[in-house]
């Protein structure tokens, strides 16, 4: 069997952390959590996730923004997509319509808290699949996702 | 002549000096006279300070609202007088309109001689000669102080519908998020699965009933009832109330009281609403600290000298920086994140403040944090 997908949640608040790795859990993947920037940055580099659920307000010195940055400047790291998760969007100077322009926060997704599980799970999959061309270790033809054998 | 019969009194800029224009009215008057007088009556009384500087910025009139609040003021240099500076100003209107004879605006704030602070709107207009020169410019203020304060409380109350939502959206999740463990706990008969779900459910209520009464304290103005008082029955009440969410959080939570402490008066929801942010704060710090693996809250209340009785909070969570510390009585300041809108502590503030007390932190980064407040006893 396949092994399933690494998912790495890093986020403050232990509850927000127990619902996703349970919702996660159900639907096949694999999780590991962090409560803050600085482990969550250490265990990215230590467990190379495919993709990244990330609280960007954390209050501490390594915030959620702080991640972003290590992971998008480093080498290794840039490929795995990032998913930001707040309370506060637009209020926050985030801006879903901007994600990707220069001297942006960048993520590859973001999600308002409360979050929409369901829409999470697709974008979820859609951001494996494109993790994977990013990697070289899949095509995408025609909007499809071929992974190469 | 001037006659006591014809005044018009004004308050003049709001200040609260009464002056009058005498004359301006008196039939008596001959016109050219009355022209003099009532212009200069006028200006004396314009609602705002108005002056005449030469180019080196000393003043050579001065209207009486500008010489009831800075003082005499002729002759002096303009940067001495309305604001005690030897340096001229950084963004001088008066200046600008010197160089090119436009009229200019700018926000400065000055100091009156009563020694206090104001916020004023400045204009400076040019003052032409014969030959288009402008040997003199002459300046405008008006106090727009309280314009000011209008405008801070507007944008703090920008900001505090901005956390409000912020917040309510975390715990909007928690509940949605605790509702669906507890439905997936049901779905495969995982009972423990399902009451993980519901404490979450019951933690998001009780944040939410929390914020709710902090938001309700915060904006509306109540009187204060003030009531004969046993400040250990306050720290035993609330220790008891705090209870079972501290064994649920793994955090002992004890209360230490000294039998001697006479009854005091103090506003008893206002006291309980003091202790219960300071105890919530203090399961927070205890919560995110993965450092020690026992945790504890205690709650107390003793004499602090002869006068003065005091209660404390001490808890051994993470602690905080001196950023932090000096952070945390500010509007909206809040380091919990997903939890808190940071009114907690600014309606601590509030309660203490009303009662005549004061508020003391002490505190170190991974050692844990002791909020002291300290009342007379009377």
């Amino acid at each position: 069997m396949e092994n399933p997908s690494k998912i790495i949640i890093i986020d403050d608040n232990s509850d927000f952390r127990f619902t996703m790795e349970t919702f996660l859990k159900r639907n096949g993947f694999e999780t590991l959590t962090a409560e803050n920037g600085q482990k969550g940055m250490d265990m990215i580099e230590k467990e190379r996730p495919d993709l990244i659920l990330l609280d960007v307000m954390m209050e501490s010195i390594y915030s959620g923004f702080d991640v972003c940055k290590s992971v998008q400047s480093n080498p290794d790291l840039k490929d795995i997509p990032i998913i930001g998760i707040s309370g506060m969007g637009v209020e926050l100077g985030v801006r879903p319509d901007k994600l990707g322009e220069e001297d942006y926060f960048k993520v590859d997704e973001f999600f308002e808290k409360p979050v929409d599980k369901e829409k999470l799970l697709v974008k979820i999959k859609e951001l494996l699949a494109e993790g994977l061309v990013r990697k070289g270790k899949a095509v995408r033809i025609h909007d499809k996702v071929y992974v190469k054998k | 002549m001037d006659s006591p019969d014809h005044q018009i009194t004004s308050s003049g800029s709001g200040i609260g000096k009464e002056k009058s224009i005498k004359g301006l009215m008196d039939p008596m008057c001959n016109p050219k006279a009355l022209d003099d007088l009532a212009f200069r009556n006028i200006i004396d009384l314009l609602p705002c300070y108005l002056s005449i500087q030469d180019r080196s910025m000393h003043i050579l009139f001065a209207n009486q609202n500008f010489k009831d609040d800075f003082g005499e003021g002729i002759g002096k240099l303009c940067h001495e007088v309305y604001k005690g500076s030897p340096e001229r100003c950084e963004f001088c209107p008066v200046q600008k309109t010197f160089e090119d004879n436009k009229v200019h605006i700018s926000e400065e704030t000055v100091q009156l001689s009563t020694g206090e602070v104001a916020d004023m709107i400045v204009y400076s207009s040019p003052i032409l000669d014969a030959s288009g020169n402008v040997p003199a410019v002459i300046e405008m203020s008006t106090n727009i102080t309280k314009i000011k304060e209008m405008q801070k409380e507007l944008k703090i109350l920008g900001q505090s519908i901005a956390i409000l939502s912020h917040d309510i959206k975390n715990i909007l999740e928690g509940l949605h998020g605790g509702a669906y463990v507890v439905e997936e706990g049901i779905k495969d008969g995982d009972m423990e699965l399902a009451v993980k779900g519901l404490d979450i459910v019951k933690r998001n209520i009780a944040e939410i009933s929390s914020m709710a009464q902090n938001i309700l304290y915060s904006s509306k103005k109540r009187d204060l009832i003030y009531r004969k008082v046993s400040p250990n029955e306050i720290v035993r009440d609330i220790v008891d109330l705090f209870q079972e969410k501290a064994k649920a959080m793994g955090i002992q939570l004890k209360h230490e009281t000294n039998q001697s402490l006479p009854l005091v008066r103090l506003d008893l929801m206002s006291i309980r609403r003091m202790l219960e942010n300071f105890i919530w704060n203090a399961l927070d710090a205890c919560m995110k600290d993965k450092e020690k693996s026992f945790h504890a809250v205690i709650v107390k209340a003793d004499f602090h000298d002869k006068f003065h009785f005091k209660f404390e909070v001490e808890d051994n969570g993470i602690g905080m920086d001196e950023e932090t510390k000096t952070s945390i009585f500010d509007e909206f300041y809040s380091t919990k994140g997903g939890h808190g809108t940071g009114l907690g502590l600014l309606v601590v503030d509030k309660i203490v403040k009303e009662h005549g007390g004061k508020v003391e932190v002490f505190t170190e980064p991974g050692k844990g944090t002791t909020f002291r407040t300290l009342f007379r006893i009377n």
